[in-house]
């Protein structure tokens, strides 16, 4: 039996329930994705916010913490069959305990590794290649607005590195793929939805600050070592269209 | 703006040559207006050299009353000089910091009038930036040799990480190149600061090297390690660090070696940096204007380096008295198992941390996920690579449950030949087909040459360089 689900962290750990309680799952899918098949049998499972919430206690105790953060990065991921990945590490976690994450040679916990591995570099890498341009709200406050687009859904993950740097700074950060904003003032975020009519109008200096970063990042690279391969390698070109530094050069 | 426009393009180009840019070794929450800083350190872009770009690295002067032949900013040189204000710099890190180009600042200067005339006005302007706008984030200052013990103590409070440049590897060349400096006016900074980070129980040391030794003042004061944290007045909390050039004077591979251990061990640094040496003077004393610089050498330094302060090498197993410099073919770490062939093959599933961190093919991360496995199930063969070892390397040097995977007999020459091959294969060198000959006109080819010849130029230059060096002292 296929479970599908409703996209949510919630709706996946429901199917989990269900597959230790009813019966049990061949695959877990969001509903909008699932491709039906003529053999295989499919139930849609409503979220539960009770049975969700066993499954994560249930996690948290018998596997531990940090397999919970670790499935949770994986859920955040837009890795391929995310789900049945994380549903396999579950179950073998629920018979192993928390040794499960020492088993480096398991195909399963490679995959989750392998995964986490992704979400937690492009949150590290992100915390460095966000660029912000300051904005000026009708009130006349200056705001910091980024666009981004990552290749997962790590807008929350970023949260806690910016909400303390810019503790005063009111800030958003745009996911443009995801249509979503994280919002951040005095130290308080929340995600919520954004397009691109929300967009606030630059401040008057914006350019000539733009202008001085390209002529640094032009100036201080030195002509006898170019070496555009570890340059791309280090940072890949999908995040170029949204850095500063490249577009005035 | 058109003003600090032209001072940024002249003073970012005359700090370029600076190779540290890690925004390392220090954690600390916003206890400002603004930043933070993270242990691991971040990255935020990097230019078409392919190097990080991190911190704003810029001189606060070009003005320089020294001539060290080795430096574009020599007094002799003609270039256009430049000086900001302090005002001026201090706002332009925060605007750049708070649009997240930046990580903080890599202050460094030229000598203008005096040693302590520049760090005090350097000076004026870190205090300007911590205090009156509230900086949180990473600052790391260049130290002047011959600056007085008061105003580096100062330049200490305010720093994350403090760096005084050797720049060449000994005594002779110092005197050589760089007549104005002092040896006694570089090595005395280092001291005070290694005694100052001592004394306040906030020495670390590189990587790995000193981790089970406790870096404490030895007799007197040891601070009990509570009252670190309610300690606020921070002295340069991320260490200090310290930067070579290579290929601008005679020093073999091995020196160079020897001289960044015993820095490690004297001044307990956070890192050594290396520079390869790029042309910027017609001196006779150094090499002429068209030596490509030396990088695959910088290259074999930095993994001879990375050895030396996470693998548990010495500096006389990296490079022997035989074999006074690194083998440019294959990193050190193959080179030294080569060379002490009796040792292995390792067998994986009882060797100790330490043992497996010498295998070539594995890693820290590798060697320590393999030992916390190791307590839980037996590491097969095919579970290496998922564990991230580098099995193509790692096969020659390893038995796995009593097997040798690395083929023939395990004899050094037919090793290393195997490795080769399979790197040149990666490379283009040579086809992947072993029984297609290797034709010349290929590499005469200009169109080939630009694809694929480029690795093959730089190989052959790197050696005439080398022997430019040797031959020229």
């Amino acid at each position: 039996m296929d479970y599908l689900y409703d996209g949510t962290f919630e709706g996946f750990l429901t199917c989990v329930y269900y597959h230790y309680y009813n019966e049990r799952a061949a695959g877990i899918f969001t509903k909008d994705k699932y491709q039906m098949t003529l053999l295989g049998d499919y139930k849609e499972i409503k979220t539960e916010e009770d049975k969700a919430v066993k499954v994560y206690n249930a996690i948290k105790q018998k596997i531990s913490n940090y397999d919970l953060k670790r499935i949770y990065k994986v859920f955040l991921s837009t890795v391929e069959n995310k789900e049945n990945k994380m549903l396999e590490y579950i179950v073998l976690g629920f018979k192993l305990g928390p040794k499960v994450s020492s088993l480096h040679g398991n195909a399963t916990v490679f995959a989750v590794q392998d995964a986490e591995k992704k979400v937690g570099f492009e949150v590290h890498r992100l915390t460095g290649l966000l660029r912000f341009s300051v904005m000026v709200s009708q009130s006349g406050q200056e705001i910091l607005y980024c666009e981004v687009e990552p290749d997962h859904d790590v807008l929350e993950l970023l949260s806690s590195h910016f909400t303390d740097r810019f503790k005063h700074d009111p800030f958003i950060i745009h996911d443009k793929r995801r249509n979503k904003a994280l919002i951040a003032n005095e130290g308080k975020w929340y995600i919520s939805d954004f397009s691109q009519d929300d967009v606030l109008d630059y401040s008057l200096e914006e350019r000539e600050y733009r202008e001085l970063w390209s002529k640094y990042f032009e100036t201080i690279a030195i002509k006898e070592r170019i070496n555009p391969k570890c340059q791309k390698r280090c940072m890949p070109v999908r995040y170029w269209k949204n850095l500063t530094e490249f577009l005035y050069n | 703006m058109d003003n600090v426009y032209e001072k940024l393009k002249i003073l970012a180009d005359s700090a370029k040559y600076d190779v540290s840019c890690s925004t390392s070794g220090v954690d600390r929450k916003n206890t400002g207006k603004r930043g933070n800083a993270v242990a691991a350190g971040i990255c935020h872009s990097w230019s078409s050299d392919g190097r990080c770009v991190s911190l704003l690295k810029i001189l606060f002067t070009n003005k320089c009353v020294y001539d060290c032949q080795y430096c574009v900013n020599r007094r002799t040189e003609d270039v256009q000089r430049a000086s900001f204000e302090p005002e001026e710099l201090a706002k332009l890190t925060m605007e750049f910091y708070r649009r997240n180009y930046i990580e903080g600042l890599f202050l460094s200067s030229a000598v203008e009038i005096s040693p302590d005339y520049t760090a005090e006005r350097m000076l004026k302007c870190l205090k300007l930036l911590r205090f009156d706008y509230g900086f949180s984030g990473y600052i790391h200052t260049k130290i002047i040799p011959g600056v007085s013990q008061e105003i580096l103590h100062e330049i200490g409070l305010i720093s994350d990480r403090l760096s005084v440049n050797i720049e060449l590897p000994s005594k002779e060349s110092l005197g050589l190149l760089a007549p104005q400096k002092k040896v006694d006016g570089i090595f005395s900074p280092m001291k005070q600061i290694t005694e100052t980070l001592t004394e306040r129980g906030f020495l670390r040391g590189p990587g790995t090297m000193f981790n089970n030794e406790v870096m404490v003042k030895e007799q007197g004061s040891v601070i009990p390690y509570k009252s670190r944290s309610k300690n606020k007045e921070l002295f340069a909390p991320a260490g200090q660090t310290t930067q070579m050039i290579i290929g601008a004077s005679a020093e073999t591979d091995r020196q160079i070696v020897k001289i960044s251990q015993s820095l490690y061990q004297r001044f307990k640094m956070k890192r050594v940096y290396f520079s390869a040496y790029i042309p910027v003077s017609d001196s006779p004393l150094l090499p002429n204007r068209f030596t490509q610089p030396p990088l695959t050498r910088e290259h074999r330094l930095y993994q001879a380096d990375w050895l030396l302060r996470f693998y548990g090498f010495t500096a006389d197993e990296i490079a022997d008295e035989k074999n006074p410099f690194l083998d440019l073919e294959l990193d050190p770490k193959i080179s030294w198992a080569l060379r002490n062939i009796e040792k292995f093959p390792i067998e994986i599933n009882t060797a100790s941390l330490e043992e497996l961190l010498r295998i070539p093919g594995i890693g820290t991360i590798s060697a320590r996920r393999i030992v916390r496995q190791r307590k839980f199930a037996a590491v097969r063969f095919d579970d290496l690579k998922k564990i991230g070892v580098v099995t193509k390397r790692a096969k020659f040097f390893i038995t796995c449950i009593g097997r040798y995977y690395g083929g023939r007999d395990i004899a050094p020459d037919y090793i290393k030949k195997e490795i080769l091959s399979a790197d040149n294969i990666k490379m283009n060198l040579l086809p992947a087909d072993k029984n297609v000959q290797i034709s010349m006109f290929d590499i005469a080819n200009p169109a080939l040459e630009s694809k694929n010849g480029y690795l093959i130029q730089s190989n052959l230059d790197i050696g005439n360089n080398i022997n430019n060096n040797i031959t020229t002292f």
